[in-house]
């Protein structure tokens, strides 16, 4: 295979492996966050906070992508 | 805030709660030592709350209806209460007999109807003395095939069949193997066939439902009459009772009381005064020390609808800055650059207004939200992007393409997003940059008025240290950035311990992390031209239906994109401000000042 294609599929890695990640991780956080919020509903910020802390991961999968693609 | 004590003797303890209550300046501490006692609720508010509860009670109970009446007098209300809340009571528990009668009648209908097409009369079903039946969703054809027992018979109908059988324990078995549901008949006696039955049980289900409906609307009519009256002694009561029990928050002795609290600084002059006068001087009230004062924010009028969000993270301390401007600053412009698009601007923003209007509790988080859609339409006009289409200059200028107008392709686009995406990535990374050196500024001042230069500078200095000596070392070698950067470690770790060093990669992924604004920027474009996309092959059929159908893909579309942008850019948007910016500066946690009396005025 062309070595662009390997590239590609690697990139698409990168993004797609730490979407799953995030999801993962934010599937659980929030989970916990909806029940602390079923208790006391001024904890939204803190909430919200924790439940976007994984996104960082996807976004180093995209950085890694932009990478591997050539973008960067 | 000042914190003051107001102490004096039990005869003026009326009069002092009266006044406090109904300036509503004052925010009481709770008296929680063991040395006092803490006072008594005066003698009414044992009465008044137990009708107060009566009334919220038949609140709830009572259906919203327009019109709700003229507002009634307490008396009144207090005299029909008891009254009142016994014939609601009646009609909910009606109701609630007629609810668990349509369900029985609903599963009832459900298991007959799985009985269509049986040729039998309902008591037939059940068998006789001597004969036996069965009745589920039966494979017959095999039955028959497979059985050498004589006495029986089958009746087919449209979902199940029943056999009729002399009793054989052998052919039972038989059947059971070959069924796949079982059917127990109902416990009812009917006289005809099944589907004169299933009539009869509709007719039945017409009727519970219709007087169903009536117990509803005579809910109604007493919601009509009364739910305003009692509304309005609700709040009156309330007011009164909040009143009644606030010595529960004085510390009292045999003779005498004291109570403690905080009131603005410029408002204490006030206080003492009124006080004085209509005690006739006969109490004494002091300034006290104490930590920890409740804060109100204090911000013109332009930045109060962003104290909400800076609320919905924490409210601030006492002695930090109010962030509430910073969010004004940068959070509608993020939110505009992110989606930037003139079109979804305005869509945006006819979400924001109908949302400002339908929800009065978060009418400010609305405002603030709809300056944001305000910024998305100026990036938008600076992109000349509208719903993904080119709207300005020479080149694919679809508004020009349909209107003709000249004066829209002389239109500059100040910066061609959908075209140059690749320049967006160094734009977020340089807003990232700006937005986190801003937090450590913030941060900075906040050390500084707290504890001082020395401590600011090794707490937040040292961290915009570490970045110069990022870029010292990339544009004149380590030889210069790498002792410059071990300094600043060493500050750092003077500064804030070892919990500081820990921290330093989260920099580098804090800034990263602004890459999103590019990766929001980029569905943004995209996917409003998934939408211009799906629709263009219908608009080139030419045709009455192409046209209907195209205009119908970018109505159902974009209004879709819309919300899809609204909830990518308000959470990007504001999570780049809670993580990362307030990380670097934001304690909150501070108390919200709720002066006594003043949610009744």
């Amino acid at each position: 295979m062309a070595i662009e294609g390997m590239a590609a599929i690697g990139a698409a890695a990168a993004v797609g492996i730490a979407a799953i990640a995030t999801a993962y991780t934010q599937a659980k956080i929030g989970a916990a966050g909806v029940g602390a919020l079923a208790e006391d509903d001024s904890l939204f910020g803190q909430v919200l906070v924790l439940t976007v802390i994984p996104e960082t991961m996807v976004i180093f999968g995209l950085v890694v992508a932009l990478i591997i693609a050539g973008f960067i | 805030m000042t914190k003051i004590s107001v102490t004096g003797s039990k005869n003026q303890l009326e009069t002092v709660i009266t006044d406090l209550h109904d300036m509503g300046l004052m925010d009481i501490e709770e008296y929680n030592g063991e040395d006092l006692n803490t006072g008594e609720p005066f003698e009414e508010a044992e009465e008044l709350s137990k009708t107060l509860v009566h009334l919220r009670s038949l609140l709830s109970k009572l259906p919203d209806v327009e019109n709700s009446g003229k507002t009634k007098s307490l008396e009144k209300v207090q005299e029909q209460c008891a009254e009142l809340e016994e014939r609601v009571e009646e009609i909910e528990r009606e109701k609630e007999r007629l609810e668990s009668s349509i369900d029985n009648t609903k599963e009832i209908l459900k298991t007959l109807k799985n009985l269509k097409g049986i040729e039998l009369d309902f008591e037939d079903l059940k068998g006789t003395e001597t004969l036996e039946t069965f009745i589920g969703k039966i494979d017959t054809e095999k039955l028959k095939k497979e059985s050498s027992y004589k006495y029986f018979d089958i009746f087919e109908g449209k979902y199940a069949s029943a056999i009729v059988y002399r009793p054989d324990e052998e052919f039972e078995n038989l059947i059971t193997s070959h069924t796949k549901d079982k059917i127990n008949l109902p416990q009812l006696s009917h006289k005809g066939s099944i589907k004169s039955l299933i009539q009869d049980k509709k007719n039945d289900l017409e009727e519970l439902k219709d007087k169903k409906s009536s117990e509803a609307s005579k809910l109604d009519e007493i919601s009509k009459k009364w739910k305003s009256g009692i509304e309005s002694s609700e709040r009156f009561l309330a007011e009164k009772v909040e009143r009644a029990e606030a010595p529960l928050k004085f510390a009292t002795t045999e003779k005498a009381f004291i109570v403690e609290g905080w009131v603005p600084s410029e408002k204490f002059e006030e206080v003492q005064e009124v006080l004085h006068e209509s005690t006739e001087g006969k109490i004494h009230i002091e300034e006290e020390e104490g930590d920890n004062p409740p804060v109100e924010h204090d911000n013109p009028s332009i930045v109060q609808p962003f104290e909400s969000l800076t609320d919905l993270m924490s409210v601030p301390k006492y002695n930090e800055i109010d962030p509430s401007i910073v969010i004004l600053l940068t959070f509608p412009a993020l939110f505009g650059f992110m989606i930037g698009d003139a079109g979804y601007g305005l869509t945006s923003f006819l979400v924001f207004l109908a949302g400002y209007k339908m929800v009065p509790a978060a009418q400010d988080i609305f405002k603030s939200l709809m300056w944001a859609s305000f910024f998305t339409v100026l990036f938008g006009l600076a992109f000349g992007d509208a719903f993904g289409y080119v709207i300005f200059g020479d080149h694919h200028n679809a508004l020009y393409a349909l209107t003709g107008w000249n004066f829209l392709t002389e239109i500059p686009i100040l910066f061609h997003r959908a075209e140059h995406l690749g320049q967006v990535l160094p734009v977020a990374a340089a807003f990232g940059v700006f937005h986190i050196n801003l937090g450590y500024l913030i941060g900075f001042y906040n050390e500084f008025t707290n504890h001082g230069f020395v401590e600011a500078f090794l707490e937040k200095g040292s961290w915009v240290m570490l970045e110069v000596s990022a870029v010292v070392g990339y544009l004149y070698g380590a030889v210069l950035g790498v002792p410059l950067g071990l300094i600043s470690v060493a500050l750092l770790y003077k500064g804030e311990g070892i919990e500081g060093v820990v921290e330093i990669p989260s920099l580098v992924s804090n800034i990263l992390s602004y890459l999103r604004i590019f990766g929001v920027a980029v569905a943004a474009v995209a996917l409003a031209k998934v939408v211009n996309g799906l629709a263009a092959p219908l608009f080139e059929m030419g045709t009455m239906v192409g046209i209907i159908g195209g205009t119908a893909i970018l109505i159902f579309g974009h209004t879709f994109n819309t919300f899809i942008k609204i909830m990518e850019g308000f959470l990007q948007g504001i999570r780049l401000h809670y993580v990362e910016m307030f990380g670097k500066f934001y304690e909150g946690g501070g108390k919200k000042y709720a002066p006594f009396g003043a949610s009744s005025s």
